[in-house]
């Protein structure tokens, strides 16, 4: 079971990763676009002032600006990111829950409950996952396409999707973890805020 | 059972899934769930619902600063910024008695006047902040408690996301509306000063003292915190200066930080694994609630709670204050099930126009700024009452170690000075207003 | 009441559009129905989610009934574009009549073939709201400008802006946070959103319109559907063209009362003469229509067929037909 436990927890790992670097090119990105949105309005500036008009006018038509459709970008690949950092956060218990009167209840009856809790959690994860695959559907046969750059809906739809069925799987396979915890009496997974310590 | 009825139940019932140790964002995810499971009569509604929600909250804009900020956070932390700047914080004041603790209050108010957010400002101090205070021997509730007040600063000090949805529903002037917001943020940051200090007097153990620290090497820490200073400047400047939007301050925070602690040697691959790791958990755990909350508002405002209560509050017929009174309590007791948004979009249209039928001696234009502003606080003081509150919870999940017990116990110092204030600006409306004479 | 049928929207209740056309609209509703229908509203996008949301909450019956811009969600009514093309509208009436004749012929089982439609529309002249004063294309270089819909941000690309596309509602935090230095919407929902405190400069055009933007009131098919045939009946004799010319005429007439708010702040209004439009504007955003019309192409729409018939229409259209109501 720790062997198991090592690789899954190495592919939640995996896949925060992937989210970590399309944040951290969400991140440049939006800088570059600040810079190219400062610069454009220098460049401007030295148009209407008649200094260096010529260069300020041949960066301003080589397209020196703002990055065309920084926001729907930003929004389209944070969707994936927090999918992606899903997975994560479930396997290593980081879901933020109330201890203050689970800590009253014989051992045994928190095992129960982190049973039932991760029955739960696992039938929710795979919900979404499954109406996000709807909603990916929907987006791809109407075709609808983002404002500025007009690519389709569907592809940050389906981009999400991968961490979603990655935290649908992660939900399953913590119901296997906790009925191993209480036929066992071994802890696998501690919770974030948990009746175990 | 009548919509009315089932939304009634949903409260007690999704009390008892958090007691019972269920992951906040799930038990708000069940309850919506459940709740129009049950209104409809099948599950066609929510599972539609489904198809986009998940999604257009985790890609909302404005909620993408959260990550990047928390990025951020690490950033200081690894580049050994966030330990200069409370070393700096401490040699001032760590001879007092809840020095450091007053230190990231008022670091909370400086982030809340550049982030819009209560629960962005909340968890990205948190990130720095946490370990610090427990370097200088504070403990874990009190740490947290402290936090999670602060956070609220970020919706109390101006700019803030309430305000402008308030001022579009009850046309009034967003300019005016954060100018009197102003000194009430300010008598929030100095009532939660007023807290620590007390706290730590009645609790002398949880919180260390130092020696005071020579003037001469008080100055000298400050030298060290430069490159952050440089950061935050950039940061706080740029959106002031409406060169760009809280989001774009996050990215250039996070850009900042993070190449000052490649500079210094901080970020290295295996530390910016960490961070990664470390982000995704605190993100996902947040959107999480988001989710939870945003799913399990839909199902309230659909079986028609908020409104139905303002309007039998309001059928009662009482004098202007105790009106008054009974709508900010409700507040209160709305706020442990509902986030700050969903709150004022379901309940001003119904509590703005009775409050400017009572007549509390003021102009028609400074009653409705006032209440604006009083909503706008009781509103964030839900956020931090136990045994249910969004800020609570995030800080406290942020460190494992402390008790959530404890976490209430400390807050309950900052939630005295919550309702302190709201009676005085309740009392002296001028309190709010004379900025805008 | 019988049947309960649920409203949503994006602008705040006392909005004009929630006021004048849709709160009329399900007052009527409710009223010829003898009070069996009753109409629950829900302004803000109460029920959750973000405005390009609406149509899909229709189509799956998240609510019964919802008013959406539909430009928010672009490459999906590809054909109600033709009223967005820049100089096109005149006179919103004639457009929403003209749009609700296409709509009846050529998108009811193409486009909107997955929900039933009530009404079709268009707003008033749509012009500009900006920090700086705009007079002709150069003025906008360089100035982020917000477009609610693709054919709009083609617009402002072309004259030299650079366009942010959001929703109304995101406009006025935007604009208070210097996110934005302008945006392009209609006099009427101007002081919804605070545009004249937020800017001090607005640009009006003589003669056609800028733009304009398309609206729907659209309703869940299988609520419609399963609604007896005396209650289908109120519904249907309440939708289509004549509504349709009542809601986008209403929603113009709207804009001198907005405006108004803008004069009262002693805010900055120019008007660019039919001349200037025709000189300096028009060159600019011409070739929109060459693209548009390729664009239509490949989706195997004739896309010049559509101008001329939209063209047609709108010169048809006379003051008699405006019957909704009355
Ligand atoms: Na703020
Ligand atoms: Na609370």
């Amino acid at each position: 079971m720790a062997g198991l436990h090592r690789i899954v927890l190495g592919l939640a790992r995996l896949m925060a990763l992937a989210g970590g670097v399309v944040l951290t090119f969400l991140i440049v990105m939006v800088c570059l676009s600040i810079i190219g949105r400062a610069g454009n309005g220098v460049l401007h500036w030295m148009l209407d002032a008649g200094f260096m008009t010529g260069t300020a006018q041949g960066l301003i038509d080589w397209g020196f600006g703002a990055i065309r459709g920084d926001f729907e970008l930003v929004e389209a690949g944070m969707a994936f990111c927090i999918f992606a950092f899903l997975p994560y956060c479930t396997v290593t218990g980081g879901h933020a829950s109330v201890d203050v009167f689970t800590n009253f209840l014989p051992r045994g009856v928190n095992r129960v409950l982190d049973v039932l809790i991760a029955v739960l959690f696992a039938v929710v994860l795979v919900v979404i996952a499954m109406q996000l695959y709807e909603g990916f559907l929907r987006k791809m046969s109407s075709g609808q396409t983002t404002l500025l750059l007009e690519f389709p809906v569907s592809w940050a739809y389906g981009a999400s999707l991968v961490g979603a069925v990655a935290a649908a799987a992660v939900g399953c396979y913590l119901v296997m973890v906790r009925v191993y915890e209480i036929l066992t009496g071994r802890l696998i997974v501690p919770n974030a805020v948990g009746a175990d310590h | 059972m009548s919509n009315l009825e089932i939304g009634i139940w949903s409260f007690p019932a999704l009390l008892l899934l958090i007691f019972l140790r269920v992951p906040i964002g799930l038990a708000m995810f069940s309850a919506g769930f459940a709740g129009m499971w049950v209104t409809m009569g099948n599950t066609r509604l929510p599972m539609a619902q489904l198809k986009d929600l998940a999604y257009s909250q985790f890609s909302n804009y404005s909620l993408s600063i959260v990550p990047m900020f928390l990025l951020m956070g690490y950033f200081a932390t690894l580049g050994g910024m966030s330990q200069a700047l409370f070393k700096a914080a401490e040699n001032f004041l760590g001879h007092r008695k809840g020095g450091v603790a007053m230190a990231a209050i008022g670091a909370c108010a400086g982030f809340g006047a550049i982030c819009g957010s209560s629960l962005a400002t909340a968890a990205t101090m948190s990130r720095v902040s946490l370990p610090e205070l427990k370097r200088y021997g504070y403990d874990g509730g009190f740490s947290t408690a402290t936090l999670a007040a602060g956070g609220t600063l970020g919706i109390l000090i101006p700019p803030s996301v309430v305000l402008v949805i308030y001022a579009i529903l009850t046309e009034q002037n967003i300019a005016k509306l954060f100018l009197a917001a102003f000194v009430p943020g300010v008598l929030a940051a100095i009532g939660y000063m007023v807290a620590v200090s007390i706290y730590v007097r009645v609790h002398p153990a949880s919180a260390g003292v130092r020696e005071p620290v020579p003037m001469r090497e008080r100055f000298r820490a400050l030298i060290d915190v430069w490159p952050v200073l440089l950061v935050f400047l950039a940061v706080v400047g740029g959106i002031y200066g409406g060169i760009f939007t809280p989001t774009e301050g996050a990215a250039v925070g996070a850009l900042g930080t993070g190449i000052i602690a490649l500079v210094n040697g901080g970020l290295t691959w295996r530390t910016l694994l960490d961070s990664f790791s470390d982000t995704a958990r605190s993100s996902a755990m947040i959107f999480f609630i988001v989710l939870g909350a945003a799913f399990y508002n839909a199902f309230l405002a659909r079986t028609r709670v908020p409104q139905e209560l303002s309007e039998w509050v309001v059928g009662l017929g009482m004098t202007p204050i105790a009106v008054l009174a009974a709508i900010l309590v409700i507040y209160l007791i709305l706020g442990c099930f509902m986030d700050s948004l969903s709150m004022i979009l379901l309940t001003i249209p119904i509590f703005f126009p009775v409050v400017m039928a009572l007549d509390f001696g003021l102009t028609a234009e400074h009653t409705a700024i006032w209440f604006g502003i009083l909503v706008l606080i009781v509103v964030e003081v839900g956020l931090i009452t136990p045994p249910v509150g969004m800020n609570l919870f995030v800080i406290n999940a942020m460190s494992p170690e402390t008790p959530m017990v404890s976490t209430y116990r400390a807050v309950l110092y900052y939630v005295a000075s919550d309702i302190v204030r709201v009676v005085l600006l309740v009392a002296f409306p001028a309190i709010t207003l004379f900025l805008l004479a | 009441a019988e049947v309960t049928l649920t409203l949503e929207h994006f602008l705040p209740p006392q909005a004009n559009v929630p006021v004048q056309v849709l709160d009329v609209w399900a007052d009527k509703v409710e009223a010829d129905s003898g009070g069996r229908i009753e109409i629950e509203r829900y302004p803000s996008m109460q029920l959750g989610g973000a405005p390009p949301e609406l149509i899909d909450h229709v189509q799956d019956g998240i609510v019964d009934i919802g008013w959406t811009v539909v430009g928010y969600t672009p490459g999906r009514f590809p054909r109600t574009e033709v009223f967005e093309l820049p100089f096109m509208v005149k006179d919103a009436r004639a457009a929403s009549y003209a749009y609700a004749k296409i709509f009846e012929e050529q998108m009811k089982d193409a486009d909107f073939k997955d929900v039933k439609i009530v009404g079709t529309w268009v707003h008033g002249p749509g012009m500009f709201h900006t920090n700086k004063p705009v007079m002709q294309p150069g003025d906008l270089q360089g100035m982020k400008i917000r477009g609610g819909s693709r054919l709009v941000n083609d617009l402002l690309t072309r004259v030299g802006a650079e366009p942010i596309g959001m929703p109304v509602p995101a406009v006025s935090e935007a604009l208070s946070k210097g996110v934005l230095d302008g945006t392009t919407i209609p006099w009427e929902v101007t002081p919804a959103v605070k545009v004249p405190e937020l800017v001090r400069n607005h640009t009006e055009f003589e003669g056609p319109a800028l733009y304009t933007l398309t609206f729907v009131l659209a309703m869940n098919k299988d609520r419609y559907e399963s609604l007896p045939d005396d209650l289908k009946r109120v519904i249907d004799d309440n939708s289509g063209v004549p509504f349709s010319i009542f809601a986008g005429g209403t929603q113009a007439d709207a804009d001198g009362p907005a405006r108004q708010v803008a004069v009262d702040l002693g805010n900055d209004i120019k008007t660019v003469s039919q001349a200037d439009a025709e000189a300096q504007w028009m060159p600019v955003v011409q070739p929109i229509y060459e693209s548009w019309i390729a664009d239509m192409n490949a989706k195997g729409i004739d896309g010049q067929a559509l101008i001329d018939e939209a063209k047609q229409l709108m010169s048809e259209y006379t003051p008699d037909m405006d019957t909704w109501g009355k």
